[in-house]
C-alpha cells in the first residue's frame, strides 16, 4: 500500500475513481469468501457483506480491489477502482448522485460518488448502508438489478453502468433495530457474503501480521477475544473486533505491556460500564501473566 | 398459781365476750411468755391482745395471730410487742386479713429485718391496699409470702417489687397478683447481683407499657441466662434506662438485645454492653441498635476493627443533629455503615463482586453461568450440602465471603481462582466423560474391566440395573466406590488445574499461592489408615507441593507410580477420558498394598524421589495386576481429609444424572428409558450422595431427594423451553433497590425488593367496552395528539450547505453581492427528517387503598374540576367510581392516544407489602407493541396491597434508563398516599414515604427523566404537595377532564 504509507508521510491526492489500491493488501481467507466474491463480480451480481464491526469487510473489499485485476484480467491498470462511501444519517440521494454548485455566474453539475463510479466500472462500497435514509437506499435498486441503470433526475440523464461496475453493500447486523434493518426490496437484490470472527488461529496469524507484535502475545489476544466476545448480550453491544486485537498488539511492540495495551485498545472502548469494565478487566489479568 | 395462769384466767372471761376463739391461742402463748416477760409486762401483752381484739369486729383474727405468734417473738420485750401490735392496728384498720398476716409473717420475717425495719416493711405491705377486697387479698399476700421474698431481696428491692405490683394491680388486680405470685421463683433464678437490677428494669418497663411487665417476669430470666453473668446487670441497667425512652417497645427491645447477645463470646459481649453503655447519654435507641447489631458486625469484622466501627460510629453521635443518621448507622441500616464495615475488613462479600464473576464466568465458558452463593444450593436438596465452592454443571455455586488472605485485593483473587476453577469445569468438560472412549494420551480401558469384574467368580451382587450414567457405570467397575470417587475427583481436578495454568497464565500465580495456602494446611498423614494416607499424598503432589510428601519408604515406589500416573493428566490435551483411566490406574495402585491402620504401620517414612517419578513410564509401569484380596480394616479411624477449598465440590455422577433427568424430561415421546429404580440404585450407591449422610443429621431420604433432583431437571427443561420460545411465564425477576431513611439523611442500601412480574390478565372485553363507552373521548384526544405529530420531512433553508439551491435566495445573494454586500453564500436548502424520540413510562399505583371511590365531579359547567363529596341519602350521584377505575379507564384513553403520536410508551403498575416484596406488573413494556394480551393486562388493573412508591419509581427509572430516547417521562398515577407496612420508623408515620418518594423522582431527574404526578383524588394534596414544589404535578379529579388534560400536559412534557 504504497499510497497510504506515501499519504502518511506527506500528502497525496487523487480523484476519487483514479485511487488504485497497488500493493497486495493483508488478507487471511476465513472461507471460500474469495471465490464467491470473484464469481459474484464476474456475474455482476451486487454483493452483500454482513458482519460484525471490526471483523475485516472493509479490508476484505480492499483486498478483492487489488486482487481482482489479475483473475478479471483484461484489464491494463492494476486493479479495479474501488470507491468507498461510508454511509450516515444525513446521507441523501444527491450526495451519492450529484448536484449543482454555484461557481461564479453559474451552476456547475458536480458528480457524486456512485454517478463516477458507474461511469469507470468501479466498485462501489457503501459502507454501513443501513445508517443512511431510506430514500437512498431506493435509488439503488435499479443499478443492483439487471438493468444497471442510475438515473439522474436532475439532468434527465439515464446512465448505463460500466463494465466493471459493481455495488457492494456492507451492513452489520448488530445493531438490530427496527428503525436500522434493511428493507426486503433491498436486500434481496444482493448475494450476502457473512463474516464471522476468525478463528483462535487465524485470528493469532491477522493480528501478529498486522501489527508485528510476537506470535505468543498474538494467540493470547486471540483467546482473549474469544472470552470478551462471551460476553455479547450481557451488557456488550459487540464483541471486540479484530481491530482492536490489532490495535493492543501493535502498543505492545511498541512496549506497552499486553494487559495495560487491552485497558486501552479493549475494555475502555468496548464499555462505560464499571462492572462490565472489571469483568473485562478480571480477564484479561486472567489470561496475561504481568 | 402462776402469773399466767392467773392472767388466763381474768383475761379468758373477757376474750370470750369478744370471741370464743381467741381463748385457745391466748391461753396457749400465755405460758410460754412468761418465761419472756415481766409480770406487768405480761398483763400489758394481755391488754394489747386484748385491744387488737376489740379493734373491730373482724379484728379478732388478728388478735388470734398475735397472740399465736408471741411467743416467737416474746423475747424482744414489751416495747417491741407494743410497737408491733400498733404497726398492726394501722393495717388492721382497712384490710384485717392482711394485718392478721403480717403479725404471722413477722418472726420469720425478723429473720431478715432488724426490728427497726418492721414498720417500713408494714408500710410496703400497706401501699397495696386502696380499699375493696382485692386490694386486701394483695397485701395479704405480699405479707405471706412476705419472708420468702426477704430471702432474695434486701427491703429496697421489696420496694421496687412493691412498686411493680401496685402499678399493675391499679390496672388489673389478676396481672398484679400475678406478678406478686411468681416473684419469689423468678427471684430464686435470678443470681442475688441481678435481682435488683432486673426489678429496676421491669419498673421501668412497667411505668411505660404496665401490661409487659409480667412478660418481663415471664421471659425475663431466660434471656437473661443467654447473656454472660457478670454482664447482666449491665445489659438490665442499659435496657432500664432505654426503657424510659422508648416506651412501650422497652421489652422488645430488650429480648431482641439479649438474643443478639447470645451470639457473641463472652468477651465480645461485655466489650458491646461497656460499649453500649457509653453511647446511652445519646439515646437509649442507639445503644440498643448497637448491641442489636454487634453480632453481625463481628461477624465481618475483627474484634479490632469492630472496635474502630463502633467509633466510627461514636464519632458522628458527637456531630450535631447527627442522631438520626447515627441510629441507622448502628442499625447497620445506612449506606455509610455498610461502607465502613467493608473498609475496615479485608474481606470479600460474594454479594459485592457477584456482578463481576457473573460476567467473568460467562466470558469464560462462553455460556449463561449464574454465579450464586452455596446456600441456595444447599436449600435445593438435590445432594449438595457442603458449604464450599461446586458447580452443578449450570451454574457456580461460592461461598458467601472470603477472607483467607489479609487484603482485600487477595480475597477477591481467592474468588476468582475459586470461580475459575469451577468454570474450567465447565469449559474443559469435566462432566463430558463417556465410557470406554479413549483418551488423547491413553486408550480405554474401561471394557476391559467391565468385563473382568462381570467374569469374577466372588461376586456378591452383580449389578442388578443397567448404569444410568456414564459416569455411574465407571464408578460400578471398582469395589471400594468412594476410593475410586476420591481419586477421580483428585485426577479431574489436577487435570484442571493444568488447563487452567496453561489457558490462563494470569490466574496462575494466584492459584499456586492457595495451593501453597492449603498444602500448609493439611492434616497429618501418619494419623490415616494407610490408602487415605496414599490418597492425601497424591492430594499434596497434586497441589504442586511433592516435598510435603510423606510416606512409608518402603512402599515409597508405588507411590512415585502413582504420582507419574497422576502427572498424565497435566499433559496438553488430556481429556476427562484421561483422568478415568488415571482413576483405574492410580485405583489398582491403591488396592495393592494392604490398609493397614496407622499403629501398624512400620519401618521409615520419609518423602519420594522426583527423578524416581520421572524414569516411570505410563502407562505400562504403573499397571498392576490384580492380585488377591487383601484384608479390610472396617472402620476408618483417620480424620478425614477435605477437598482444597478452591477446587470445592466434585459431583459428577450427580450432574450427570442432572442432565439425563433433564434429556428425559425433555423428550418424554422418546419413551423413558430409565425406571426409578435405576436412578434410587444410583443415588443409594453414589459416595457423593453419602457425604451429604456424613454433614446432615437427618437421615437422607433418597426419595426424597430424588423428588428434587426431578424437579429441578423439569425446571431445567422448562427453562431451555422459555429460552427457545421467549414465552413469558409465571416468572418474577427480582431487584434491589436502596431506601431513603431522610432522617438519617443517608440511603438504606438494597433495603427494598422489587419483584417484576407480567400482569395476569383479565376481561377481553374491557377495552373495547371502554372505547365504546368513550368513544367522543377517544376520538378527541386522538385528534389532539395526532396534531403533536411532526411532519417526516422539514424544508430547512438558508444553509450554507444542502441538496439543492432556493432560487430565490440565490438570486437575492447574486444581486447583493453585485451591490457589494456580499451576505454569506446560505442559499441552499435541505430536508430534514424530524423523528419524535420521546419515550413514556405510565406508573400506576395498584395499592389497596385505590379501592376507594372518588367523588363524582359537580353536575356544572365542564371544566370546573374543583369536586364537591355528594351524597345523597347514600346513593352515589353519578355512579361513584373508584380511583382504580378511572386509573384504567384513563390508561386506555392514554394507549389509545399514544399510538396514535407513535412514541415509545411503558405501563407499569405497583403494589406490594412490606420492604421485601414490593410488586411490579408489567402491563406494557417500553419495546412491547400492543396486542391482545396488553389489551387484556389492562382490564386487570385492580388494586392489591399497599403502595411503596419508591422502589417502583426508582425500577421504572432503571426500565427507562434501559430505553434508548432523548426524551425520557415517568408519569406516576397515583392516589398521592404513599403507605407500606414499616415505610417509615413507626406504623402510619407519612414523612418518611413520601420523602423516599420524592427522593425517588429527584433521582429520575437527575437522570435526566422528566418525573410528574397525576393523583386522581381531591386528597392527594395533602400528602404530596410538598413533594412537588419542583416536580410536575396535576390533579385530575374525574375521567372526563383527563383527555383535556393529557395532550396538554404531555405536549409540555415531551417538549423538547
Amino acid at each position: 500500500m504504497a499510497k497510504k504509507t506515501q499519504a502518511a508521510a506527506g500528502f497525496g491526492r487523487h480523484q476519487i475513481e483514479d485511487f488504485r489500491i497497488t500493493e497486495e493488501p493483508f488478507y487471511l481467507p476465513i472461507s471460500n469468501e474469495v471465490e464467491l466474491f470473484e464469481s459474484a463480480y464476474e456475474k455482476q451480481i451486487p454483493v452483500l457483506l454482513k458482519g460484525p464491526t471490526g471483523c475485516g469487510k472493509t479490508r476484505f473489499i480492499e483486498y478483492m480491489s487489488w486482487h481482482l485485476h489479475r483473475h478479471v484480467g483484461n484489464r491494463e491498470e492494476e486493479g479495479v477502482p474501488l470507491i468507498t462511501v461510508a454511509c450516515h444519517e444525513d446521507l441523501t440521494a444527491s450526495d451519492l448522485v450529484g448536484r449543482y454548485l454555484l461557481e461564479g455566474d453559474e451552476t456547475r453539475w458536480i458528480d457524486g460518488p456512485i454517478t463516477r463510479a458507474v461511469k469507470v466500472g468501479a466498485i462501489c462500497y457503501l459502507d454501513e448502508i443501513v445508517e443512511a435514509r431510506k430514500d437512498t437506499t431506493v435509488l439503488i435498486h435499479p443499478l443492483a438489478d439487471y438493468r444497471r441503470l442510475l438515473p439522474i433526475e436532475k439532468l434527465g440523464e439515464i446512465l448505463e453502468a460500466a463494465e466493471g461496475f459493481l455495488l457492494v453493500l456492507s451492513y452489520n447486523p448488530g445493531y438490530q433495530s427496527a428503525l436500522k434493518d434493511l428493507k426486503h426490496s433491498t436486500r434481496q437484490r444482493f448475494i450476502a457474503i457473512e463474516f464471522g470472527y476468525p478463528s483462535r488461529r487465524q485470528e493469532a496469524e491477522i493480528v501478529a501480521t498486522e501489527s508485528g507484535c510476537p506470535q505468543g502475545v498474538a494467540l493470547d489476544l486471540a483467546k482473549l477475544a474469544e472470552k470478551v466476545r462471551n460476553l455479547k448480550d450481557h451488557g456488550l453491544g459487540e464483541g471486540v473486533s479484530t481491530r482492536l486485537l490489532v490495535y493492543a498488539g501493535k502498543l505492545v511492540t511498541k512496549g506497552i505491556s499486553p494487559s495495560s495495551a487491552c485497558r486501552t485498545a479493549i475494555t475502555w472502548v468496548l464499555s462505560d460500564d464499571a462492572e462490565l469494565q472489571r469483568s473485562i478487566e478480571e480477564v484479561i489479568a486472567s489470561v496475561f501473566e504481568e | 398459781m402462776s402469773h399466767a395462769a392467773e392472767l388466763i384466767e381474768r383475761t379468758a372471761a373477757e376474750l370470750r365476750g369478744i370471741g370464743a376463739s381467741l381463748v385457745a391461742p391466748f391461753a396457749a402463748a400465755a405460758g410460754p411468755m412468761e418465761g419472756h416477760l415481766e409480770p406487768d409486762a405480761l398483763r400489758e401483752w394481755a391488754r394489747i391482745g386484748l385491744g387488737l381484739a376489740r379493734l373491730s369486729p373482724r379484728s379478732s383474727a388478728v388478735a388470734a395471730a398475735f397472740f399465736e405468734a408471741s411467743p416467737a417473738v416474746g423475747e424482744r420485750g414489751i416495747a417491741f410487742l407494743s410497737v408491733w401490735a400498733e404497726i398492726a392496728v394501722g393495717l388492721a384498720d382497712r384490710a384485717p386479713q392482711a394485718a392478721a398476716a403480717f403479725i404471722e409473717a413477722t418472726p420469720d420475717a425478723l429473720a431478715r429485718l432488724e426490728p427497726e425495719e418492721l414498720e417500713q416493711w408494714a408500710g410496703r405491705g400497706r401501699r397495696l391496699i386502696r380499699g375493696g377486697w382485692k386490694s386486701s387479698k394483695l397485701a395479704e399476700d405480699f405479707f405471706r409470702i412476705g419472708p420468702e421474698l426477704l430471702e432474695w431481696l434486701p427491703l429496697r428491692g421489696v420496694d421496687r417489687l412493691v412498686d411493680i405490683v401496685e402499678r399493675v394491680s391499679r390496672r388489673s388486680h389478676e396481672m398484679g397478683s400475678l406478678c406478686l405470685h411468681d416473684a419469689p421463683e423468678l427471684l430464686a433464678r435470678l443470681a442475688s447481683a441481678d435481682r435488683e437490677p432486673f426489678l429496676a428494669f421491669t419498673q421501668a418497663v412497667c411505668n411505660a407499657a404496665w401490661v409487659d411487665a409480667h412478660r418481663c417476669f415471664e421471659h425475663g430470666p431466660a434471656l437473661l441466662e443467654l447473656v454472660r453473668p457478670d454482664q447482666r446487670s449491665g445489659l438490665l441497667d442499659l435496657a432500664a434506662t432505654a426503657a424510659a425512652e422508648v416506651g412501650s417497645e422497652a421489652f422488645s427491645l430488650f429480648a431482641t438485645a439479649a438474643e443478639a447477645l447470645a451470639r457473641l463470646d463472652s468477651a465480645d459481649q461485655a466489650e458491646v454492653i461497656e460499649f453500649g453503655r457509653r453511647l446511652t447519654p445519646h439515646g437509649a435507641r442507639v445503644a440498643i441498635a448497637s448491641l442489636v447489631s454487634a453480632p453481625d458486625v463481628r461477624e465481618r469484622l475483627t474484634s479490632v476493627q469492630a472496635r474502630r466501627w463502633s467509633e466510627a460510629g461514636l464519632e458522628l453521635l458527637a456531630t450535631p443533629g447527627a442522631g438520626e443518621r447515627a441510629e441507622s448507622y448502628f442499625r447497620l441500616e445506612s449506606a455509610l455503615a455498610e461502607e465502613m464495615l467493608e473498609e475496615l475488613t479485608p474481606r470479600v462479600e460474594l454479594g459485592s463482586v457477584s456482578g463481576v464473576l457473573r460476567l467473568y464466568a460467562k466470558a469464560l465458558s462462553g455460556a449463561q453461568v449464574l454465579v450464586y452463593p452455596t446456600g441456595t444450593l444447599a436449600g435445593r436438596n438435590i445432594g449438595w450440602v457442603a458449604e464450599v465452592a461446586t458447580t452443578d454443571g449450570l451454574s457456580v455455586f461460592l461461598p458467601p465471603a472470603v477472607e483467607i488472605f489479609g487484603d482485600e485485593y487477595a480475597n477477591f483473587q481467592v474468588y476468582k481462582v475459586y470461580t475459575t476453577h469451577q468454570v474450567a469445569r465447565l469449559e474443559f468438560g469435566s462432566f463430558d466423560y463417556r465410557f470406554g472412549v479413549d483418551g488423547e494420551h491413553l486408550s480405554s480401558t474401561a471394557l476391559d474391566r467391565e468385563r473382568r469384574v462381570r467374569d469374577r467368580p466372588s461376586v456378591v451382587e452383580p449389578p442388578s440395573l443397567p448404569a444410568v450414567t456414564p459416569m455411574q457405570r465407571l464408578l460400578d467397575l471398582f469395589d471400594d466406590r468412594r476410593l475410586a470417587s476420591k481419586l477421580f475427583a483428585l485426577a479431574e481436578d489436577t487435570r484442571i488445574d493444568a488447563c487452567i495454568e496453561s489457558e490462563y497464565p494470569g490466574v496462575r500465580l494466584w492459584l499456586r499461592r492457595l495451593q501453597k495456602h492449603e498444602a500448609e494446611q493439611r492434616p497429618d498423614v501418619q494419623q490415616m489408615v494407610l490408602r487415605r494416607a496414599f490418597v492425601e499424598n497424591l492430594l499434596r503432589a497434586s497441589l504442586g507441593h511433592p516435598e510435603t510428601i510423606h510416606w512409608p519408604e518402603r512402599l515409597a515406589a508405588r507411590l512415585e507410580r502413582a504420582v507419574a500416573a497422576l502427572r498424565l493428566v497435566e499433559r496438553e490435551g488430556a481429556t476427562v477420558q484421561e483422568s478415568a483411566e488415571v482413576t483405574g490406574l492410580l485405583y489398582d495402585l491403591a488396592m495393592s498394598f494392604p490398609n493397614l491402620p496407622p499403629k501398624l504401620v512400620t519401618g521409615e517414612w520419609g518423602g519420594i524421589d522426583e527423578d524416581a517419578v520421572a524414569r516411570v513410564s505410563v502407562p505400562s509401569d504403573v499397571v498392576v495386576q490384580p492380585g488377591e484380596e487383601l484384608p479390610e480394616v472396617e472402620e476408618d479411624p483417620s480424620p478425614s481429609s477435605e477437598q482444597p477449598a478452591y477446587r470445592g465440590d466434585f459431583k459428577p455422577e450427580l450432574v450427570q444424572l442432572l442432565d439425563e433427568l433433564t434429556e428425559r424430561e425433555r423428550s418424554t415421546e422418546n419413551g423413558v428409558q430409565l425406571t426409578r429404580e435405576q436412578i434410587l440404585e444410583l443415588l443409594e450407591k453414589s459416595s457423593e450422595i453419602e457425604l451429604a449422610d456424613e454433614s446432615d443429621d437427618e437421615p437422607q431420604d433418597l426419595e426424597a431427594l430424588l423428588d428434587n433432583l426431578e424437579e429441578e431437571a423439569a425446571e431445567r427443561a422448562k427453562g431451555d423451553e422459555e429460552e427457545d420460545d421467549d414465552e413469558p411465564g409465571e416468572t418474577i425477576e427480582w431487584f434491589l433497590y436502596d431506601e431513603w431513611d431522610y432522617r438519617a439523611n443517608d440511603y438504606r442500601p438494597g433495603w427494598c425488593r422489587v419483584g417484576e412480574r407480567v400482569a395476569a390478565e383479565g376481561d377481553g372485553n374491557f377495552y373495547e367496552e371502554t372505547l365504546n363507552r368513550y368513544h367522543g373521548l377517544v376520538v378527541e384526544t386522538r385528534r389532539q395528539f395526532e396534531r403533536m405529530r411532526p411532519e417526516s420531512f422539514r424544508l430547512l433553508k438558508r444553509l450554507e450547505d444542502g441538496h439543492e439551491i432556493d432560487l430565490d435566495r440565490a438570486i437575492e445573494f447574486r444581486a447583493e453581492k453585485k451591490a457589494g454586500v456580499g451576505p454569506l453564500a446560505r442559499f441552499y436548502t435541505r430536508r430534514n427528517k424530524a423523528r419524535r424520540d420521546v419515550a413514556v413510562a405510565f406508573l400506576l399505583d395498584m395499592s389497596g387503598s385505590t379501592s376507594e371511590e372518588i367523588p363524582a365531579p359537580p353536575l356544572g359547567p365542564a371544566g370546573s374540576v374543583a369536586p364537591v363529596k355528594r351524597q345523597v341519602g347514600g346513593v352515589p350521584a353519578n355512579g361513584e367510581k373508584r380511583i382504580i377505575d378511572v386509573e384504567r379507564e384513563s390508561t386506555v384513553l392514554v394507549v389509545e392516544a399514544l399510538e396514535a403520536i407513535g412514541d415509545a410508551y411503558g405501563i407499569y403498575g405497583f403494589s406490594g407489602h412490606g420492604r421485601e416484596n414490593v410488586e411490579f406488573h408489567v402491563i406494557k413494556d417500553l419495546g412491547e407493541s400492543l396486542d391482545e394480551s396488553v389489551r387484556r393486562r389492562i382490564a386487570k388493573i385492580e388494586p392489591i396491597q399497599s403502595t411503596r412508591m419508591g422502589p417502583a419509581i426508582r425500577h421504572t427509572i432503571a426500565k427507562l434508563n434501559d430505553h434508548d430516547a432523548r426524551v425520557k417521562i415517568l408519569i406516576l398515577v397515583s392516589d398521592g398516599r404513599p403507605q407500606d407496612e414499616e415505610y417509615g420508623r413507626e406504623r402510619g408515620e407519612k414523612e418518611y414515604a413520601v420523602h423516599d418518594t420524592k427522593r425517588a423522582l429527584l433521582e429520575a431527574k437527575r437522570q435526566r427523566i422528566t418525573p410528574f404526578l397525576i393523583t386522581v383524588d381531591s386528597a392527594g394534596h395533602d400528602y404530596l404537595r410538598h413533594l412537588c414544589d419542583d416536580i410536575g404535578y396535576e390533579l385530575v379529579a374525574d375521567i372526563e377532564s383527563l383527555p383535556r388534560r393529557l395532550p396538554r400536559l404531555y405536549r409540555h412534557l415531551a417538549a423538547e
